[in-house]
């Protein structure tokens, strides 16, 4: 699955009652930025590589958060990370993010899925750790 | 792989993730790739030359089988010719049963030393296979890795020069929150409507008010009952 293909198929297609806004992010590497239906608040970004087909949405910035209660909130992401569907937290730069891996291989379906899965995370992951916030 | 990962590590803490810093440099990358490529060649020319002994081998243990068969064929003619009295006859066969006993031992001989070389061989494509497997791993972190980084950059740099989409969490957190309060009013207000078509908001209003259509059924036939009472 490459992006051109991806973008076309997202473009036609809803999963689950949801709709898909692709807009290609300029740049040397193909990433494409969707906008789910009634998860708008939060794009995932979407990448293809050799090995691997990877999504994320992004939670928050290191500087927005309570350096108190910075431990606690680690903690409580590790915690979460594990029974969270198709996603994981991670962080990238000074970026939290919730992220999903897929193999290239993957299908129209199982992206769009993991699409819808990973933007409601991340409004869910937002609101629970909304209390962590500076 | 290890010292992959605290390579990653270390260059993270000391903040090296702006775009065009990769964390194993360029050389670093190129030189996993050329040993990747090296174990590969090395890999292939062992296999190579594992089917060949193999081969050989199997070729061995037909002729040993071979040899084998013929003197155990040979011993019966000699047996045949000591019973009709050839004497000679009989010794002429068995310097040929000699013969293919000596040729048997000689070839069992080389195959063992085979069978060594193959041991030997198979180890080595083991160890050259699980090496592999080993760089290919640790060259997949180190890409992921920077794809990962230039990926974030670019997606940064877009964000930033679309000022409107330039989003705190608390901004996130309050578009979301009004997006489900939106959400939650049409399904109040469609929850109205179907009350309205449906007149149940009526009947609520009616029963609140202390008149209820249903009470007053059960009310008019307990009346009526009560008016002809049984005989």
């Amino acid at each position: 699955m490459d992006i051109q293909t991806l973008t076309l198929a997202l473009g036609d297609s809803t999963h689950a009652g949801r709709r898909f806004d692709v807009m290609p992010i300029t740049g040397d590497e193909p990433v494409l930025q969707v906008t789910v239906s009634g998860a708008e608040e939060t794009p995932v970004y979407l990448t293809v590589t050799d090995t691997q087909i990877l999504c994320l949405a992004y939670l928050f910035d290191e500087q927005e958060l309570n350096p108190e209660r910075l431990n606690e909130l680690h903690e409580n992401m590790l915690r979460l990370s594990v029974p969270m569907p198709l996603s994981s937290l991670g962080k990238t730069g000074d970026h939290y993010v919730v992220y999903g891996a897929l193999s290239p291989t993957s299908g129209a379906a199982e992206i769009m899925q993991e699409l819808v899965t990973l933007a409601e995370n991340a409004i869910d992951l937002l609101q629970t750790f909304e209390d962590y916030l500076a | 792989m290890r010292s992959i990962l605290n390579k990653l590590l270390t260059a993270m803490r000391g903040g090296v993730n702006e775009l065009g810093e990769a964390v194993v440099d360029g050389q670093g990358n190129r030189i996993l790739e050329q040993e990747l490529r090296d174990s590969e060649q090395e890999l292939k020319q062992a296999k190579q030359e594992l089917a060949a002994l193999m081969a050989e081998s199997a070729s061995l243990a037909r002729q040993i089988r071979s040899e084998q068969d013929n003197a155990s064929k040979r011993e019966q003619d000699a047996r045949k010719s000591i019973a009709a009295g050839q004497e000679d006859l009989a010794r002429e066969v068995a310097e040929r049963i000699v013969g293919h006993e000596r040729r048997a031992v000689e070839l069992t001989q080389t195959r063992e030393l085979l069978q060594q070389r193959i041991a030997g061989l198979k180890e080595r494509v083991q160890r050259a296979e699980k090496q592999l497997a080993d760089y290919r791993r640790e060259l997949q972190v180190v890409k992921t890795n920077e794809r990962v980084l230039r990926t974030t950059a670019q997606i940064d740099t877009n964000i930033n020069s679309q000022k409107s989409s330039l989003n705190t969490a608390k901004e996130t957190l309050e578009r979301i929150r009004e997006r489900q309060a939106r959400e939650e009013d049409r399904q109040t207000a469609s929850a109205t409507l179907e009350k309205e078509l449906t007149g149940a908001d009526l009947d609520e209003k009616l029963k609140a008010a202390g008149i209820d259509g249903e009470q007053d059924a059960i009310d008019n036939v307990l009346a009526r009952l009560k008016d002809s009472p049984a005989q």
